[in-house]
C-alpha cells in the first residue's frame, strides 16, 4: 500500500495545486523507488463567480481547460520522497463566443515538493501515519498570467507548506486530512497600471497567499489492488479583490472555492508496479473562480532503481 | 538522515523568504515630492485663457495688507496649526505637494480606471445604459470609457489652465507675499519661491478639482468633498497660504469650474449615445455609401455601438469635424485590404513575446484608465522630471486633453462615417489577443489618441518628440498585434491625431507662454 505514488482526487485549482496534492498524499515511496505518473486533465466550465454572484457570460461561453501532467515521485529514503512534476496547459472559449478571444497553452510551473513522514505506527485496529511536505512552484515558460480566463496559471513563485494526517483501518478504510498554506509572490502583468481597489502604477502584482484543506474517505479493495476514494477541497485566498461586473479576472482576486469529488485507482496484476486512475471532481461554491467540472486519467508505473 | 532534513528546512524557508522577500509595496501614485520649480512664470496673468474671456474675468477682492490686523490673525492662526500637526496631517501636507494638479489628475485616472466598466446584459439579452439621471444603477454612471474619459480629463485640465491664469493674474497684481515671507520664523512644509501668495493656487485645484469631477462622477461627489477639504485645509498646515489665501482661490476654483460645466452641459455629449433608431441609420447610411457595415459581435449583440454620435461634440480648436476627416478606408477584397487581413492572420498565428508584450502595454482596455489617461499618466513623470510649476503642468494637461478629445472626436466622425468592420467580422475564424471594441474599426482611436497626446507633448518638451512619437507609433501598432485593427486604422489614425494636434499646437504657440 505505501508503494505506489497517487494523485489525489482532490485539487484541480491551478495545475500547480493539482500537483500539489501529491504532496499532500500519505503515500511514500521506499528508498530508490521511483514512480511516474502521467494524468489527463480536462476541466470545464460555463459560470463563474463574479465576486460572490454566480453568472454566465457568453463573451467566453464555456471554457475548458485541458492538461497534461507528468510527474515523478522518488524514494530519497524511506521517509523522505522527492517529487518533480511539470504541467502543460491548453486553454479555450467553446464556439460560438462573443468575445473571439484567443486561447492559450504552454507549460506551466515546475513543482518541486519534499515528502517527509514524521509518524507511522500502528494504532489501535490501524495505522496513524503523519507527514509534511514542502513545495515550490515557479513559472518555466513566460505565459501571461494577466489574460484571466485564459491564463494557464498565476505566473508567481509558490512557496508551499502542508500537514497531512492518515489513519487507516487494517481492513482497509481510511480517512485522511491535510491543510496546507500556499505562499505567493508577485505576477509580472504586460501592462503598468491596473486597478485593484485603486490605482497600481506597476506591472507587478499581488497573487494573494492561500490556505488550503483537502480531506478524504477511502478503502483499499481488492487485496490492496484498487482504492476509491471521496474527496473535498477548499482553497482560501486570504486576500485580494473581487471580479468586477462583467470585467475579466486578474491574479490580484480573492480566489475561494470548494470541490468535492471522487478517484478510483487500480493496479494491475499482470505488469507489476503499473497503476491506472480516473477522477471526478465538481467546484460547488466558489468566489471569483469558475464552477469546475472535470474530470481526469491517468497512469503511474513503478520500480526500483 | 537529520541532516537532510536540517537541508531541506533550510531550503525550504530560503524558498520562503524568496517568495516574500518581493512583496514590497507597490506604488499607487506618482512618486514624488514637493520640489523647486524650474521657472516661476511670472507673466502666467497676461496668458490666454481657453474658456474665459480674460484673466480678470472672475474677480477677488483686494487682499488685506501683510501688517493689517486681520492678516496676523490669519499669521497667527496658520503658526498655531502648524505647531500642532498630528500623523494624518503631515502625511496630508507630504501628499498633496506643491504641485497638486498632479494628485487630482491621478485621483481622475483612479475614478476612470473605477468606472470603466462595460455594462454586461441583462438576464433576458437586453442591455440597460447607464443614466445620469440615476446614476446608482446598475449600470452605475458613467461608463467611463476613452471618449468619456479623456472629455473628464480635458473639462478638468482646462478648468485647472484657466482657473491657474486667473490666480497668476491677481497674484502679480496684489503681490501679497507667501507667509513664510512675512514672518521668518514660519518654517513651510515645501520649497520656498518668491510667488506671491493671493490667491492660493493649491485652493482654485482643489475647489475646481471637486466641482468638475463630481459632475463627471456623481458618485463620487462625497468622496472628493473630503478629498478636497483635506487639500484646503493642507495649504495653511504646510505654511505656505493663510486662510484669506485659501478663500480667495476656492472662489475661482468655484467659479471656472462653472465656466467649464456650462460648456459641458451643451457640448453635444448627452447625444452622442444615440438610440437604436438613430444608429440603425447611421449604419445603413454607410453602407449605402461604401457597400459595408460594421456590426457588434458579442453575445447576446449589442444594439448600439459605442456613442454613435461622439463624433457631433464641440470640438476646442477644430473649426469643422470634416475638415480633419481622413479617406476612405480600402475597400473589403481590395488588395491593399487583402495584404492587411494576411498580415493579422500572420500576427496572431505567429504571435512573438515582443509583439504580445507591446499589444497588453498600451491595450489600456476596460477596467483601467483608457489611452487618454496613459498619456496623462506619461504626462505626469515629464512634468515632475522637468519641475515644472503648477501654471505650466495645467497648460500641459490642458492642450494634452484638448487635443487627445478633438482627436476622439474626429475619429469617431471617422468610425461612424465609414462604419468599416472589424478583423473579427471579416476574417472567418479569426481570433485575437485583445478585446474588440463595440465601434467601428476605422480609424483606430488608441492611434489618434496617441498621436495627438504625442505631438503636444512633443511640442511641450521637446527633447521629448522622439520618444513620445516613437511611443505614439508603438501604440497604433499595438491595436494591429491585438488583432482589432487593420494597419491602415492604425497608419491613418495616427496621421489623423497629428492633423488634429495641429490646430491646439498652433493655438498655444500664441498663448502667451513661450
Amino acid at each position: 500500500m505505501k508503494r505506489i505514488l497517487l494523485l489525489s482526487a482532490g485539487a484541480l485549482f491551478s495545475v500547480g495545486a493539482l500537483f500539489g496534492q501529491t504532496p499532500s498524499d500519505a503515500i511514500m515511496m521506499k528508498q530508490k523507488e521511483l514512480c511516474f505518473a502521467l494524468v489527463y486533465d480536462h476541466g470545464s466550465w460555463d459560470q463563474y463567480w463574479e465576486g460572490t454572484y454566480l453568472r454566465y457570460n457568453q463573451t467566453v461561453a464555456t471554457l475548458t481547460r485541458k492538461m497534461v501532467i507528468p510527474m515523478v515521485a522518488i524514494g530519497i529514503m524511506d521517509n523522505l520522497n522527492l517529487l518533480v512534476g511539470l504541467p502543460y496547459v491548453k486553454t479555450e472559449s467553446s464556439e460560438p463566443n462573443g468575445g473571439k478571444f484567443q486561447g492559450a497553452r504552454g507549460f506551466q510551473d515546475l513543482n518541486i515538493a519534499l515528502k517527509y513522514e514524521i509518524l507511522n505506527k500502528q494504532l489501535g485496529k490501524g495505522k496513524l501515519a503523519l507527514l509534511a511536505t514542502g513545495g515550490f512552484g515557479t513559472p518555466i515558460t513566460n505565459y501571461l498570467s494577466d489574460y484571466r480566463p485564459y491564463s494557464i496559471g498565476n505566473g508567481t513563485n509558490e512557496f508551499s507548506l502542508r500537514g497531512i494526517a492518515q489513519y487507516i483501518l487494517d481492513n482497509g478504510f481510511y480517512v485522511k486530512g491535510t491543510a496546507g498554506h500556499l505562499f505567493r509572490g508577485q505576477t509580472k502583468a504586460e501592462r503598468d497600471y491596473y486597478y485593484n481597489n485603486g490605482s497600481y502604477y506597476t506591472a507587478w502584482m499581488d497573487v494573494p497567499d492561500a490556505w488550503e484543506f483537502n480531506a478524504g474517505i477511502g478503502v483499499w479493495l481488492l487485496d490492496n489492488k484498487l482504492k476509491l476514494e471521496t474527496c473535498y477541497y477548499g482553497l482560501k485566498s486570504t486576500s485580494g479583490d473581487d471580479v468586477r461586473a462583467y470585467n475579466a479576472a486578474q491574479p490580484t482576486n480573492k480566489v475561494q472555492f470548494d470541490q468535492v469529488g471522487a478517484i478510483g485507482q487500480y493496479y494491475l496484476k499482470k505488469v507489476k508496479g503499473l497503476g491506472v486512475l480516473a477522477y471526478y471532481n465538481q467546484v460547488v461554491n466558489g468566489r471569483n473562480w469558475g464552477k469546475f467540472s472535470s474530470f481526469g486519467v491517468g497512469g503511474t508505473y513503478q520500480f526500483k532503481i | 538522515m537529520k541532516k537532510n532534513i536540517i537541508a531541506s528546512c533550510i531550503c525550504a524557508f530560503t524558498c520562503m523568504l524568496f517568495v516574500t522577500s518581493c512583496e514590497d509595496e507597490l506604488p499607487t501614485m506618482a512618486n514624488y515630492s514637493a520640489y523647486a520649480f524650474s521657472g516661476l512664470d511670472a507673466n502666467g496673468g497676461s496668458w490666454t485663457p481657453i474658456l474665459l474671456s480674460s484673466s480678470d474675468q472672475i474677480t477677488i477682492a483686494t487682499p488685506a495688507d501683510v501688517t493689517s490686523s486681520e492678516y496676523l490673525a490669519e499669521l497667527a492662526s496658520l503658526k498655531s496649526d502648524m505647531a500642532s500637526l498630528n500623523g494624518d496631517q503631515r502625511r496630508a501636507i507630504e501628499y498633496w505637494t506643491n504641485n497638486p494638479i498632479l494628485r487630482w489628475n491621478e485621483i481622475a485616472l483612479e475614478l476612470i480606471a473605477k468606472y470603466n466598466l462595460i455594462p454586461g446584459p441583462n438576464d433576458d439579452g437586453t442591455y440597460t445604459l447607464p443614466n445620469p439621471a440615476a446614476p446608482d444603477g446598475p449600470p452605475p454612471f458613467p461608463f467611463a470609457h476613452p471618449p468619456s474619459a479623456v472629455r473628464a480629463l480635458a473639462y478638468l485640465s482646462v478648468a485647472h489652465f484657466d482657473g491657474l491664469i486667473t490666480a497668476w493674474h491677481y497674484k502679480y497684481t496684489f503681490n501679497r507675499p507667501a507667509p513664510y515671507q512675512v514672518d521668518n520664523s514660519i518654517n513651510s512644509a515645501y520649497k520656498q519661491n518668491d510667488i506671491p501668495s493671493y490667491p492660493s493656487d493649491g485652493a482654485v485645484v482643489a475647489a475646481s478639482s471637486r466641482d468638475i469631477l463630481s459632475v463627471m462622477f456623481p458618485l463620487e461627489k462625497e468622496y472628493l468633498k473630503a478629498k478636497a477639504e483635506q487639500h484646503l485645509q493642507s495649504l495653511v498646515w504646510a505654511g505656505i497660504n493663510v486662510d484669506s489665501d485659501v478663500v480667495a482661490g476656492k472662489f475661482i476654483g468655484e467659479e471656472v469650474a462653472k465656466v467649464a460645466l456650462a460648456r459641458a452641459s451643451n457640448d453635444g455629449m448627452k447625444k452622442a449615445q444615440c438610440p437604436k433608431p438613430v444608429s440603425d441609420s447611421i449604419k445603413a447610411a454607410a453602407f449605402n455609401r461604401f457597400g459595408w457595415q460594421w456590426d457588434n459581435l458579442e453575445l447576446p449583440t449589442r444594439p448600439v455601438g459605442l456613442t454613435p454620435l461622439y463624433g457631433k461634440v464641440k470640438m476646442w480648436y477644430v473649426p469643422t469635424v470634416e475638415e480633419v476627416r481622413p479617406i476612405a478606408p480600402p475597400a473589403p477584397g481590395s488588395d491593399e485590404y487583402n495584404a492587411n487581413a494576411k498580415e493579422l492572420v500572420d500576427i496572431q498565428d505567429h504571435m512573438t513575446e515582443e509583439k504580445r508584450r507591446i499589444a497588453n502595454y498600451w491595450q489600456d482596455g476596460l477596467g483601467t484608465y483608457t489611452p487618454p489617461g496613459h498619456w496623462n499618466k506619461i504626462a505626469i513623470d515629464f512634468l515632475i522630471k522637468y519641475k515644472e510649476n503648477p501654471l505650466r503642468t495645467a497648460r500641459t494637461f490642458a492642450y494634452l486633453n484638448m487635443a487627445m478629445m478633438d482627436g476622439g472626436i474626429s475619429c469617431w466622425d471617422a468610425k461612424y462615417y465609414y462604419h468599416y468592420p472589424r478583423p473579427i467580422q471579416q476574417i472567418p475564424g479569426f481570433k485575437t489577443i485583445a478585446g474588440t471594441p463595440n465601434f467601428p474599426s476605422y480609424t483606430s482611436g488608441h492611434s489618434v489618441f496617441s498621436a495627438a497626446g504625442a505631438e503636444v507633448l512633443s511640442y511641450i518638451f521637446p527633447a521629448e518628440a522622439s520618444t513620445v512619437r516613437g511611443w505614439a507609433i508603438e501604440a497604433a501598432e499595438s491595436r494591429i498585434y491585438g488583432g482589432i485593427h487593420w494597419r491602415f486604422d492604425a497608419e491613418v489614425g495616427t496621421t489623423q491625431g497629428k492633423d488634429v494636434a495641429k490646430y491646439t499646437v498652433d493655438r498655444a504657440k500664441l498663448d502667451g507662454a513661450n
